[in-house]
């Protein structure tokens, strides 16, 4: 079933046109973006349990954005009516005009070509299975208490196992002078982890799923929240990291990890705006093995990176950054693209309608290969299987690395030895990893339930992911 | 608004109720090398709602509770069925019973921040005026940087008889300083000032340049191994969230801390212990927390000794103590030796790191090194990449604070601290 248009977005759509033909008569151009976002959020632990309405994207909203001949202007608010037209037409006015005497000595404002669009007339809404409003609440919120009381049976030592269910359905509009763009987007994550200590040291791990779709992915959680308690009992007794350089196979989700940090945000073409990327100056080069090929877009994969049309009106691409090795592009927002006369890729998106419009990654992904993860483990003398993504930050000055990975499971021989280390710090240069990569299996998994940011804000909504790999990597 | 949503309350069946409105101005200013890229503007009107239904079963009183965001402008129908949805949920929530809290009533409680006397405009130029002046080096100068400048007024209202107001400014961004030779780097700041405080910021931007142009001169990590790691500015903030997490209501409600009042957590007077003992103060940044929790400055540790288990209402009152609110800023007290005198001692101060972390659930600290200064008994090096790794419960007992003090808008306290044999990976130390 496709998810139905939005009411309120409706409702507004004949207010949000006048809007736009008043702003019309003043600027050469102006575009308003309406955006609703309704997520719930459910999580049951062994003591409590939660059902809430708002959620870090939940918003209802609007961005006007206004171009004066020469410069760029935003004006954010959550109230239109009749009433306050004329008001908020004062307020964009105060915005647009906000520079004057407010520049420090010596700083100008950035002078922008006149935009170009072309015509058109879009409607899109996504599909899904199960409508988590139609399940229910109380139903989810059962389903969700039989995966707890699986996790918490495993052994005696679970001290708490946690699941977490969260839908998130947005609906946005996008106006201009020649945009009438509609669309309507569900997805929903979900994640079972257990807690176990020893001494004051807790230890977690946790099995994540997700989708661009409905309900339909409860039923994946009840499988897999025994190996997370399986694993967390494992890591009780896991090691420190002895500090090296190692020959390592990666899970997926540890490939999509690099794929996102030490390459994606280093393509974000904003950051060629401010010289502040390395890529910009390897187009057209080797940058990685033949082996990889690496995807972005909206419209690259139904995941929760999904969307039809970014917040700047631009429609969704698969953009394939890296092929055979090689860099072939950055992906881009549209301002972006204005000053680097390249053509945007819709990756313009915004945190909330309350924030600016930045490049962001979407589905970001590596192709799959050729070779099954048993003939990579066999392949290594001395090594490690990585597993289990926590958290990674970009440099895409100098494409350092930085990720942060709870579970490397020792390989002696070819074989998993069963010893595992934790916590694990991957660091080094992005291209001699991407370079070492040797082996690939054939089936990339995506995995959209972490949010990306933009240094230590803007999140959005992202997936990432890729086949199992295996690497080259520095450990500590 | 808040009178509709109390009408629309009415008739519902909600036992009890929370509504939270923050009305929000901001000016934001974007800037690329020296020209500004874009300018925006924001008013906004938010609500929260919490609803809460109160059942009784074998003598035992349990609470259901779900909260809905609330819009301006909602028409009365929509707002009606986003509450009942709101208690329909709630109905299937069945936690033990806690009363919400009482915070009394106050008009609004003004801010005196000295942003208050000018516009959120001319405030982003105050500061970005001294960014600017400070850029004037053509090899190393500003890439970069975003200023937001912020009024909320905050109104929280309860069933319980809380209708608290407060009113907040805050001027936060971010900054990147490149540097061009001998090689092209760059790196990233944050700042975030409650008063237009010129001086710090000014004082701040010349350090950033100065590392910046450090970490351009740094060719490679340092050699593998175990160093005393000295930590210093809000990474030394950072490393106290282990114990302000593990005291933290909830926390020890769930049994993920065994933390109590009167527990000596940090060992620090034991024979094996030669670090300084431990002090951390919650501050009260704002008048009340989120809960409208009236908030007052409280001592979490003293000596390593827990004084305070902190949180909201509801884990408060499971676990029988004071709620005290929920609380974004600490102060620790000077620790015991001058920061020039840490550095007499072979150590690596790492300055700057991709992004140093915490994990409060292990006691893991680390990241990834972007810059760093090794002194092992000869010159002092700038030194970069590699990783440093660190458990806090092996370190505590061990750690050294400086006399030297540091303030930011989450942490105020000894500037660095030294901690002994952690191990780091670096260039020597490949299999």
């Amino acid at each position: 079933m496709k998810v139905k248009p939005n009411p309120y977005i409706q409702a507004v759509r004949p207010l949000l046109k006048e809007l736009l033909a008043e702003l019309l008569k003043e600027y050469p151009y102006a575009s308003v973006l309406a955006a609703d976002s309704r997520e719930k959020s459910y999580r049951v632990n062994r003591q409590l349990s939660s059902i809430n309405g708002g959620g870090r994207f939940s918003a209802r909203g609007f961005v006007v954005k206004v171009f004066d001949g020469k410069h760029w202007s935003e004006h954010s608010f959550n109230e239109i009516t009749k009433e306050n037209l004329a008001d908020l037409i004062q307020q964009i006015r105060v915005t647009a005009s906000m520079t004057g005497s407010a520049l420090p000595e010596g700083v100008t404002e950035h002078e922008y070509a006149a935009p170009e669009e072309e015509e058109t007339v879009f409607t899109g809404s996504t599909e899904y299975l199960t409508d988590p409003e139609e399940l229910g609440d109380d139903v989810i919120l059962e389903r969700m208490k039989e995966v707890r009381n699986r996790g918490l049976a495993v052994s005696g030592q679970i001290l708490d196992c946690i699941v977490q269910i969260n839908w998130n359905r947005t609906s946005k509009l996008f106006l201009s002078p020649k945009k009438d763009l509609e669309q309507n987007i569900l997805w929903t994550t979900g994640m079972a982890g257990t807690v176990a200590a020893k001494g004051q040291q807790i230890q977690t791990s946790a099995r994540s799923v997700s989708a661009l779709g409905g309900m339909e992915l409860l039923e994946q959680l009840g499988t897999d929240v025994e190996d997370a308690a399986k694993t967390t009992l494992e890591l009780l007794d896991s090691e420190p990291m002895p500090a090296g350089e190692y020959d390592c196979v990666c899970s997926p989700e540890v490939t999509g990890m690099i794929v996102h940090e030490a390459f994606g945000h280093g393509v974000e073409m904003d950051m060629f705006v401010k010289k502040r990327a390395l890529a910009e100056q390897y187009i057209g080069q080797y940058v990685a093995s033949p082996l990889v090929t690496m995807h972005d877009g909206a419209a690259a994969y139904d995941q929760t990176g999904t969307y039809f049309f970014d917040d700047e009106g631009t429609m969704a691409h698969d953009t394939v950054v890296i092929d055979k090795g090689v860099l072939k592009t950055g992906i881009s927002d549209y301002l972006s693209a204005r000053l680097l006369g390249t053509e945007p890729t819709g990756n313009g998106r915004r945190e909330s309608y309350r924030r600016k419009a930045y490049t962001r990654m979407t589905n970001t992904w590596f192709e799959g290969g050729t070779d099954s993860v048993e003939d990579m483990i066999a392949s290594i003398d001395y090594g490690f299987l990585l597993e289990q993504p926590r958290s990674g930050m970009e440099d895409p000055k100098n494409w350092g690395i930085q990720c942060m990975v709870s579970i490397a499971r020792e390989i002696k021989d070819g074989k998993l030895t069963g010893k595992i280390f934790s916590p694990i710090v991957l660091t080094g240069y992005v291209p001699d990893l991407l370079k070492s990569i040797s082996m690939m299996s054939p089936d990339p998994e995506l995995s959209g339930t972490g949010f990306c940011g933009k240094g230590y804000k803007e999140w959005v909504k992202v997936s990432d992911g890729g086949p199992y790999m295996k690497a080259r990597i520095r450990l500590g | 608004m808040i009178e509709k949503i109390l009408s629309a309350i009415d008739g519902l069946g909600i036992d009890a109720y929370s509504i939270t409105e923050v009305r929000s101005q901001s000016a934001e200013a974007f800037f690329v090398r020296r020209h500004m890229d874009l300018k925006r503007r924001t008013t906004l009107t938010d609500y929260t709602v919490s609803v809460y239904v109160i059942t009784e079963e074998n003598g035992n009183r349990f609470v259901g509770d779900s909260s809905v965001p609330v819009y301006p402008g909602m028409e009365e129908a929509e707002l009606r069925e986003a509450l009942r949805s709101a208690r329909h949920a709630a109905s299937f929530v069945r936690n033990p019973y806690y009363p919400l809290f009482d915070g009394g009533k106050e008009k609004l409680a003004a801010s005196k921040s000295a942003f208050a006397d000018r516009t959120p405009e001319e405030n982003i130029k105050r500061m970005a005026d001294v960014l600017f002046a400070c850029d004037n080096d053509e090899n190393a100068f500003v890439n970069s940087a975003e200023f937001f400048a912020v009024r909320k007024v905050y109104h929280v209202v309860n069933s319980a008889g809380t209708d608290v107001s407060w009113e907040t400014f805050d001027l936060n961004g971010e900054y990147v300083i490149q540097c061009l030779t001998p090689a092209d780097v760059e790196t990233h700041h944050t700042f975030d000032f409650s008063e237009p405080d010129t001086e710090t910021f000014r004082a701040d931007i010349e350090h950033a340049l100065r590392q910046t142009a450090d970490r351009a001169r740094a060719k490679q990590a340092a050699p593998g191994g175990r160093y005393t790691v000295i930590l210093s500015g809000d990474q030394v903030g950072t490393l106290m969230d282990y114990y302000v997490s593990r005291a933290d209501a909830g926390m020890i409600y769930q049994h993920y801390s065994d933390y109590e009042v009167g527990k000596d957590v940090q060992e620090a007077s034991g024979p094996d212990a030669d670090g300084d003992p431990l002090t951390i103060i919650l501050k009260a940044a704002e008048p009340y927390d989120r809960q409208g929790i009236p908030l007052t400055d409280r001592t979490l540790l003293e000596n390593g000794v827990v004084k305070t288990i902190h949180g909201g209402a509801r884990m408060a009152y499971y676990l029988g103590i004071e709620p005290t609110g929920v609380y974004r800023w600490i102060q620790v007290p000077t620790g015991s030796v001058p920061f020039a005198d840490m550095k007499k001692q072979p150590y690596l101060h790492i300055v700057l790191f991709s992004d140093f972390q915490m994990d409060v659930m292990t006691g893991h600290f680390g990241g990834e090194i972007r810059l760093a200064y090794l002194y092992d008994g000869g010159q002092v090096k700038l030194v970069t990449g590699g990783s440093m790794n660190g458990s806090i419960l092996d370190a505590q007992k061990h750690m050294v604070f400086s006399t030297d003090r540091y303030r930011s808008a989450v942490y105020d306290g000894p500037f660095a601290a030294a901690i002994p044999d952690v191990s780091v990976a670096g260039i020597s130390s490949d299999t």
